[in-house]
């Protein structure tokens, strides 16, 4: 297989507390991997790892990103090489106007890859097709990022994000919590839009719901700290009906 | 001269030193109060000491014939240009308040028999350039500004220097509201290392039913204090801003007192500070006076300040003082620094830090910035900002 993403054998702290014991996790190119585990495991400690969040400590192991370590790089670093992550909880930032943010993370990408910067009146386009296919509102151009969204209008906000920037791997932290059916189909449009069997996907969820929208390859246990069973997608209906009491470490 | 020996002087010294005959009341006042010192409680983050020991040449003040130009320029404290039109001369000052606060008030009008009267009597906007073109001198001037009743103006005020050290400057307003007048003043002020020191003293009076908006944009490095005294009358409003960007070892700010003598009168008062290096003061010692006679006042102040660096230090005084009890009145301070989260949060799409930090700041500040209406002057003030705090990052 071709893996992008390799993650091998990470121990990583919180403040004084170990969260991640020793996980192993490759994700391989062009598939949809869901991370299914319970409440409290780690699942979104192991996603702001892979995003190089200041919270978290690496005390032992390596992630490796097309064959690179990552563990020393900055946020800004790894987002600009492709990859992103849909937060479980978006922050408010009030006074930072959305579609301002947007091109500006944008031309930050377009720069990197020696592409050349688009002017707003072209930005402005591209963000309009975006928010028409989501569902949104044409006042999210001019709200500030995220302040006064509902739950719904921050994770559809984070999808159009993901639309705009194109990365290649894609770290969806419960995407679907506190989404009613509509914004989940909306939301589900948005990321199998982006499908095109290069594009990797990593699904977060403690919940099978979203994965009847979003078809995994493979799904991946997360339970105290580590990846203790990996599948494919019959294991979803036997999670649903036994929980993840059953399962053990393989 | 030099400042410095004001220093402990009987008024008949001051007299005789500044040559202020006829002026006894003047001269008593600065006395009184005396020249600065780091231990007047106005200039105790300020370095004043400093300011005031270093020796600075005169200049010699030539009235000079006004030329026309779309603005009113001011080079090194004397008007050279203004509107076509527009009424402005020079002329003893006529009224002087006799309890301002500040010394420096005292000696910028003893300093200057003649002030630069401009008369603003129509619905207009004009912008003032102050310029500063010598070295080591002390430059001092005063204006008196008047703003007919039932107008509206609007006045920009910017500050142009060419490459000057060492020089002092010393101005400041006095500003006449009349009544159901409305007057907006929006300063920018963008100063770079070791140019020159400014301390301002205003006064303004707000009369009846009169509306002011006095907002301060200050970027930068170097030292500049602005001392302000605003008093209303009945009815009357003041919506006072300051945006204050410090960096290098910048010591800055606003020291205020805004006096509600009439009835109805209401106060609104707004700072924010940003401190963006290690040697930085921010200042922001803000008085609210409630008299007597001031029933059913409206008073409303607060400052906020973020620190970019850990040395960094703010001076935020909001104070109340009240002698009446039929008022709403609030007041607070607070100091921190940019969010990790939403610092994080901007870098995780690519922005770089220097990047996130500017856009955070920027809309910490963006609610005064866009205070200003017109969109080239909020252009502009933004633009000044970003070249500051690129500069004081690359
Ligand atoms: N900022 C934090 N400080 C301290 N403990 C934390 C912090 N964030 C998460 N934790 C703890 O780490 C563990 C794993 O949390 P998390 O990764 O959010 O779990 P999941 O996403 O699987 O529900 C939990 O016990 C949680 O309480
Ligand atoms: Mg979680």
């Amino acid at each position: 297989m071709s893996s992008v993403m390799k993650i091998e054998n990470l121990q990583a702290k919180i403040g004084d507390k170990q969260i991640l014991k020793g996980l192993n996790l490759e994700l391989e190119a062009g598939k949809v991997h869901a991370i299914m585990g319970p409440n409290g495991a780690g699942k979104s400690t192991l996603s702001k790892a892979l995003v190089g969040h200041y919270d978290i400590e690496v005390l032992d192991g390596d992630i490796t990103y097309k064959g690179k370590s990552i563990v020393e790089m900055e946020a800004e670093e790894r987002a600009l090489e492709g990859i992103f992550l849909s937060f479980q909880h978006p922050v408010e930032i009030p006074g930072v106007n959305n579609a301002y943010f947007l091109r500006t993370a944008l031309n930050a990408k377009r720069k990197h890859e020696g592409k050349e910067e688009l002017n707003a009146a072209e930005f402005l386009r591209l963000m309009k097709s975006h928010l028409e296919m989501l569902g949104m509102k044409s006042d999210m151009i001019s709200r500030s990022l995220n302040e006064g969204f509902s739950g719904g209008e921050k994770k559809r906000n984070e999808i159009l994000q993901m639309l705009i920037l194109e990365p290649e791997v894609i770290i969806l932290d419960e995407i679907d919590s506190g989404l009613d059916i509509d914004a989940l189909r909306a939301v589900s449009e948005g990321i199998n839009k982006m499908k095109d069997g290069k594009r990797t996907f990593l699904v977060i969820t403690h919940y099978s719901r979203i994965l009847d929208y979003i078809e995994p390859d493979y799904i991946h246990v997360l339970k105290d700290g580590k990846v203790i069973k990996t599948a494919g997608p019959e294991l979803v209906p036997y999670l649903e009906e036994h929980g993840y009491d059953g399962i053990e470490e393989e | 001269m030099n400042l410095t020996d004001l220093k402990n002087k009987t008024p008949q010294e001051i007299t005789d030193l500044l040559g202020a005959k006829d002026r006894e009341m003047l001269v008593e006042r600065f006395v009184s109060l005396g020249l600065p010192n780091k231990k007047s409680e106005a200039y105790r983050y300020f370095d004043v000491e400093k300011v005031l020991d270093k020796r600075y040449n005169a200049l010699t003040y030539v009235p000079k014939t006004l030329k026309v130009s779309d603005k009113i320029e001011i080079v090194d404290g004397i008007v050279v240009a203004g509107p076509q039109g527009m009424r402005i001369y020079n002329e003893a000052c006529q009224e002087i308040d006799m309890d301002h606060f500040d010394p420096m008030y005292y000696l910028g009008h003893l300093l200057c028999p003649q002030t630069i009267k401009i008369e603003l009597d129509g619905d207009t906007e004009v912008e003032i350039e102050h310029r500063y073109t010598q070295s080591d001198v002390l430059i001092n001037y005063r204006i008196v500004l008047y703003n007919q009743a039932n107008r509206h103006a609007t006045v920009y005020e910017n500050f142009i220097c060419e490459d000057i050290s060492n020089t002092l400057v010393l101005y400041g307003y006095d500003m006449h509201l009349a009544q159901d007048s409305t007057l907006r003043v929006v300063k920018m002020q963008h100063m770079q290392h070791n140019h020159y020191t400014m301390i301002a003293s205003h006064k303004v009076n707000v009369a009846k039913n009169a509306h002011a908006m006095l907002k301060s944009f200050d970027f930068g490095a170097d030292k500049a204090l602005q001392l302000l005294k605003v008093e209303l009358d009945e009815y009357a409003h003041v919506d006072a801003g300051h945006l204050l960007y410090l960096n290098d070892d910048a010591k800055r700010g606003t020291v205020s007192q805004i006096v509600h003598v009439g009835e109805h009168s209401t106060s609104k008062q707004e700072a924010k500070n940003i401190l963006d290096g290690e040697g930085t003061r921010g200042i922001f010692d803000a008085l609210i006076r409630v008299e007597h006679s001031a029933k059913y006042t409206k008073a409303e102040q607060n400052s906020k300040a973020i620190l970019l660096h850990d040395k960094a230090y703010m001076a935020a005084k909001p104070q109340l003082e009240i002698y009446i009890d039929e008022l709403e009145a609030s007041h607070g301070a607070t100091t921190g620094q940019l969010d990790p989260k939403q610092l994080f949060y901007l870098q995780s799409r690519g922005i770089s830090h220097v990047e996130a930090r500017k856009m955070l700041v920027i809309a910490f500040a963006n609610t005064l910035i866009e205070e200003v209406k017109d969109t080239r002057h909020q252009e502009r003030i933004k633009t000044a900002f970003e070249s500051v705090f690129y500069k004081a990052h690359q």
